[in-house]
């Protein structure tokens, strides 16, 4: 086992290494340059613009440039070409940010999908089924801005409650109770739009999966037993029915960078997505570049994590 | 079943506990909900980030917000826009003058020119009656011994690529025997008054090469770039206006450390350190030097006659304790920089600008990137502390998503478009104001252009247009009608100039008296050539668009040809207005509070890359634009003002059409509170000074918990 992870490791180094220069690539090939030496800012001087270049080696090879980037990012040193602050200490505090809107929608989706998906199965071709079936596609196939738009303009001009950011603004003086749940408020819009499709797509496959499992022949033998309805769907069913998910589950973690570019620009939610979003807008390469190899590091640990998981999981799964 | 009942369960849980979290939040009516402070913080929504929080360095309208409430400056605008003094508390005008004694001069009656003759002969010349209004001015005069300047001078060089290079030489400058003059009163004509004495052609033909020497192996053609700006740098006669500033004692930066002369100086230097790249070089240049008179006294001398120069000290001081070489030492071995790091550290790279520390009437306290920066009032603030308590500028990168937050009550005030203030004037929640800027939007006419370059034919050209239906259908009435290049509110506007006409029969009648004739297509025609040019603007602003739309087809009606073209702002100006190869321009200026418009209108300044884009030349015009800039006495620029007003709209080198009105909508909770000397509140609702200032009197406002009846 440890050899396994170990190997997977080392294999994954190499992996995120090609990655990042892929990355490195990618970004100095899209057209534009940092806003900080944009030429058409009437603001600069042609010599500070160079002088800046200078600072940040912007006309050095490529290679070079990649070499810098990773001296800095290894020292701590990489700034911003922004606002000249410390990339990692920028990722750590949205990181900090994004957290709790991550855990909230991923709570919101695997806790409602279950219900949802097993019930749906159980009662096939019921109206339960079919409008749930309805209810899962439309939210499928609605935009979620869209509906994020609608939403904030309903409870605002409804309920006369700010819904925008991380809390409301200017709380700091209230009590601790009111700020906590100023702030739980501020979750719920923002991770509920976030989990509707998450809802829809993960309560679709418990469904699927629930149906496969049904008709499998040990279900037949325990219902044959005489058991409780209850005790056949959640004790024998359920749980080989769970199998896939706890892969999922590791697959899950790169949603923390890129799974919510969109809901964090609506609801102004200063977290990674935002970051980036931004980043990418002001030609920002530090960040994006840092971001993407943190978002490309997630997904092979999430990968690994599943991996890992399932041979946990699963006794006939042996890894070597 | 445990695992069913769960499965039910957690979900419900979940919900209720995140939808009870609704009734602990404030709503609108209750913003104090939990959180009493609310009533005593102003939250303000920005579209953008500050960038650098430093007066000298800033360029972005986010810091300058910041920034205005963090530091102050020596001067500011008063409700009429007159200077007020804040650090400063007094100042006062005066002028030193100097005359080279120039030896290839004689005086009018043949005698040789020395320095003890020429003062002796001015003193005399001042007692008679015709000198009164000098005599009165000469507080004294003295003569300098000649003295020895090294100066580097700028010129340009061939590269080794054959290229123009710029490069500077050193020169020495052997600086004549000179006499001083101290004036009272600054006077653009001292020089003027003095020829009856001195000649009419004392000024002329100083034989500046006598008295310069250049250093070896420098080619004849440098030499001659040298002595070309000879006469500019060291002139033979040279104004040089004073401005003395008392400073208020007893203030105190956030910090505790008292402000002195030491913090003015030190911010003079600071602008003027090409380290330091500061954008406000400019405004700082026409210094001479500043020199400390004592702990509260400073003296500022300028190089030359440039009165708009004294609005730069409005400019917030900095902090000499914080910033100068100690403390920048210092820093950098805290932050334990590497060499390459301290080689290049500069102003620019510290961390004062994330943290400043000011003598304004906020003090700073956190900024956290493109989320918020929070201010606190200065309790000891020699003004007495504001009443709001906190200051948060939230950065807010979506007018949608700032319209909401206002609406929730998490922003007390944003930038509302004209349409959305339209909205909100029929709420009864909110107050609103609108009120004249420093703006203006106008159609620039080439006036290089054969077709465009009388005056009748531009005047013409605007009496067909309808500006009123501008101001009513593209800004929802929020804008005014204009008549020439000054902002409405401030005094050098001359209100007596009224309005071109919207007169398109008459428009006609004029062009036909200039022999343009309607013909069979219904367009005007002279010589075989029909009246046609194109109107052009930039990309990205939809209210020129509507303008160069509605003017196109207001003259199509008096048959006038015109063609329309937006084009994206990099090459609108780099292709268009900068390479004057356009007919006609639609655009806007943001201007100053001083009168000075030689950038704008002077005849100079039409080349490529400047401003004077439409080449408006008119000697008469220009002779004013000089006039008014070197005048100190703020009435006889009034007057000079109005006469360059009523020039300019004479030529029409623009169709001036209208300056738009700023905006601001507030909670009617939102007012102004008077403190009686028993510490009893009063409250008046909030209004704008008359020159349309909405925002003058913040230090006194403050929301209150119910609306207020006025």
């Amino acid at each position: 086992m440890l050899a396994y992870i170990g190997r997977n490791i080392a294999l994954r180094v190499v992996l995120l290494f090609i990655v990042s220069v892929l990355i490195h690539g990618l970004i100095h090939l899209a057209p534009g340059e940092p806003s900080a030496v944009d030429p058409s800012n009437p603001r600069m001087k042609p010599q500070d613009i160079a002088k800046i270049r200078a600072a940040f080696h912007l006309d050095d090879p490529l290679y070079l440039q990649y070499v810098y980037w990773v001296r800095d990012l290894a020292r701590g040193e990489l700034k911003s070409f922004k606002d000249n602050q410390p990339v990692l200490g920028k990722i750590w505090r949205r990181f900090l940010n994004s957290l709790p809107l991550f855990i909230c929608s991923t709570l919101i989706v695997w806790t409602l999908a279950f219900p949802v998906g097993i019930q749906a199965a159980i009662r096939r071709g019921a109206v339960f089924d079919r409008s749930s079936t309805l209810v899962a596609y439309a939210l499928i196939s609605f935009p979620g801005f869209f509906l994020s738009y609608i939403m904030i303009l309903g409870v605002v001009e409804v309920f006369h409650v700010p819904v925008i950011g991380l809390r409301t603004f200017g709380m700091e003086g209230a009590t601790g109770a009111f700020q906590f749940m100023d702030r739980v408020w501020h979750l719920v819009l923002p991770s509920l739009l976030g989990a509707l499709g998450g809802i829809a797509i993960l309560s679709r496959y418990v469904r699927s999966q629930m149906l496969e499992v049904v008709s499998q022949d040990y279900v037949r033998t325990a219902k044959a037993k005489g058991l409780h309805q209850d005790v056949v769907i959640y004790r024998h069913a359920l749980r080989n029915a769970l199998l896939p998910f706890i892969t999922m589950f590791g697959l899950l973690i790169p949603g923390l960078v890129g799974g919510s570019v969109i809901f964090e620009t609506i609801f102004a939610w200063p977290g990674l997505g935002l970051l980036g979003y931004e980043a990418i807008l002001s030609r920002d390469f530090p960040v994006i570049l840092t971001l993407n190899v943190f978002g490309a590091m997630l997904t092979l640990l999430g990968t690994l994590v599943s991996d890992v998981l399932y041979g946990v999981a699963d006794p006939r799964i042996r890894l070597e | 079943m445990r695992l069913k009942r769960w499965l039910l369960l957690a979900p419900l849980l979940l919900t209720v506990f995140l939808l009870q979290s609704y009734f602990w939040v404030p709503t609108y009516e209750k913003q104090a909900t939990g959180n009493p402070k609310r009533l005593v913080t102003y939250i303000e929504g920005s579209i953008g980030d500050a960038k650098v929080l430093n007066p000298i360095l800033n360029a972005d309208s986010a810091s300058s917000n910041i920034v205005g409430h963090v530091f102050e400056g020596l001067l500011d605008l008063d409700e009429n826009l007159n200077l007020r003094g804040r650090l400063a508390t007094k100042w006062t005008l005066s002028e030193k003058a100097y005359l080279f004694v120039s030896p290839s001069n004689r005086f009018p009656d043949g005698t040789e020119v020395s320095g003890p003759r020429l003062v002796n002969r001015i003193r005399s010349a001042l007692q008679r009656a015709s000198f009164s209004v000098l005599a009165e001015n000469v507080k004294g005069m003295e003569v300098v011994p000649p003295t020895s300047l090294t100066q580097k001078i700028p010129i340009q060089e061939k590269g080794e690529d054959g290229k123009p290079k710029r490069g500077e030489v050193e020169i020495t400058f052997n600086m004549p025997e000179r006499v001083a003059f101290s004036l009272h009163q600054v006077d653009q004509d001292f020089f003027a008054r003095l020829m009856p004495v001195i000649g009419d052609r004392y000024l002329e033909n100083f034989p500046y090469e006598k008295f310069v020497q250049f250093p070896d192996g420098i080619t004849p053609e440098i030499k001659a770039q040298v002595r070309a700006q000879l006469s500019g740098i060291f002139p033979v006669a040279e104004h040089n206006p004073i401005i003395e500033f008392s400073l208020r004692k007893g203030v105190r930066f956030h910090d505790g450390h008292e402000f002195d002369a030491g913090d003015v100086k030190f911010t003079y230097e600071a602008i003027m350190n090409p380290n330091n790249l500061s954008p406000r070089t400019s405004d700082f240049e026409p210094i001479k030097f500043v020199k400390i008179l004592d702990s509260h006294k400073v003296q500022v001398v300028y190089k030359r006659l440039f009165s708009p120069a004294i609005n730069a000290w409005m400019m917030g001081i900095l902090p000499e304790h914080l910033l100068n070489k100690k403390a920048m030492q210092q820093e950098m071995e805290r932050r334990e920089l590497s060499d390459a790091a301290r080689e290049a550290f500069g102003m620019r790279d510290s961390q004062f600008n994330r943290h400043p520390v000011g003598s304004g009437s906020y003090r700073f306290v956190e900024w956290q990137s493109d989320e918020f920066i929070h201010l606190e009032r200065f309790e000891t603030y020699w003004e007495g502390p504001a009443e709001y308590h906190d200051f948060f500028m939230r950065i807010i990168p979506d007018f949608f998503t700032q319209e909401v937050e206002f609406h929730a009550g998490a922003v007390d005030d944003y930038s509302a478009q004209p349409h959305q203030v339209a909205r909100y004037k029929q709420d009864a929640q909110y107050q609103n104001f609108s009120s004249l800027g420093f703006g203006y939007t106008y159609i620039g006419y080439n006036n290089r252009r054969p077709l465009l370059s009388d005056p009748e034919v531009r005047r013409a050209l605007g009496m067909a247009i309808n500006v009123e239906e501008f101001i009513k259908y593209l800004l929802y009435g929020e804008g005014e009608r204009i008549t020439g290049p000054y902002p409405k509110n401030t005094q050098w506007n001359d209100p007596s100039v009224a309005p071109l006409p919207y007169d398109p029969e008459g428009a006609k009648a004029i062009l036909l008296k200039l022999g343009w004739e309607t013909n069979a297509d219904g367009w005007l025609e002279k010589d075989g050539k029909i009246f046609e040019f194109n109107l052009i603007t930039n990309n990205g602003n939809p209210i020129r668009k509507n303008i160069m739309i509605i003017a196109q087809n207001a003259w199509k009606k008096i048959g006038v040809k015109c063609n329309t073209q937006v084009f994206e702002w990099a090459v609108f100006l780099k292709d268009f207005v900068n390479t004057a190869q356009f007919d006609a321009v639609v655009l806007g200026w943001g201007m100053g509070v001083d009168p000075d418009l030689f950038q704008l209108w002077h005849s100079s300044e039409a080349g490529p890359q400047q401003l004077n884009f439409v080449g408006y030349n008119n000697p008469k015009a220009d002779d004013l634009i000089v006039r008014i800039r070197q005048e100190y006495d703020v009435a006889r620029q009034r007057d000079m003002a109005h006469q360059l007003h009523e020039q300019i709209y004479e030529d029409q080198p623009y169709t001036f059409l209208y300056a738009p009105l700023e905006t601001k909508v507030l909670d009617k909770k939102i007012v102004l509170v008077h403190r009686g000397e028993d510490g009893q509140e009063t409250y008046e609702k909030i209004y704008p000074t008359k020159t349309g200032n909405i925002s003058y009197y913040f230090k006194k406002w403050r929301k209150l918990e119910m609306t207020p009846n006025f």
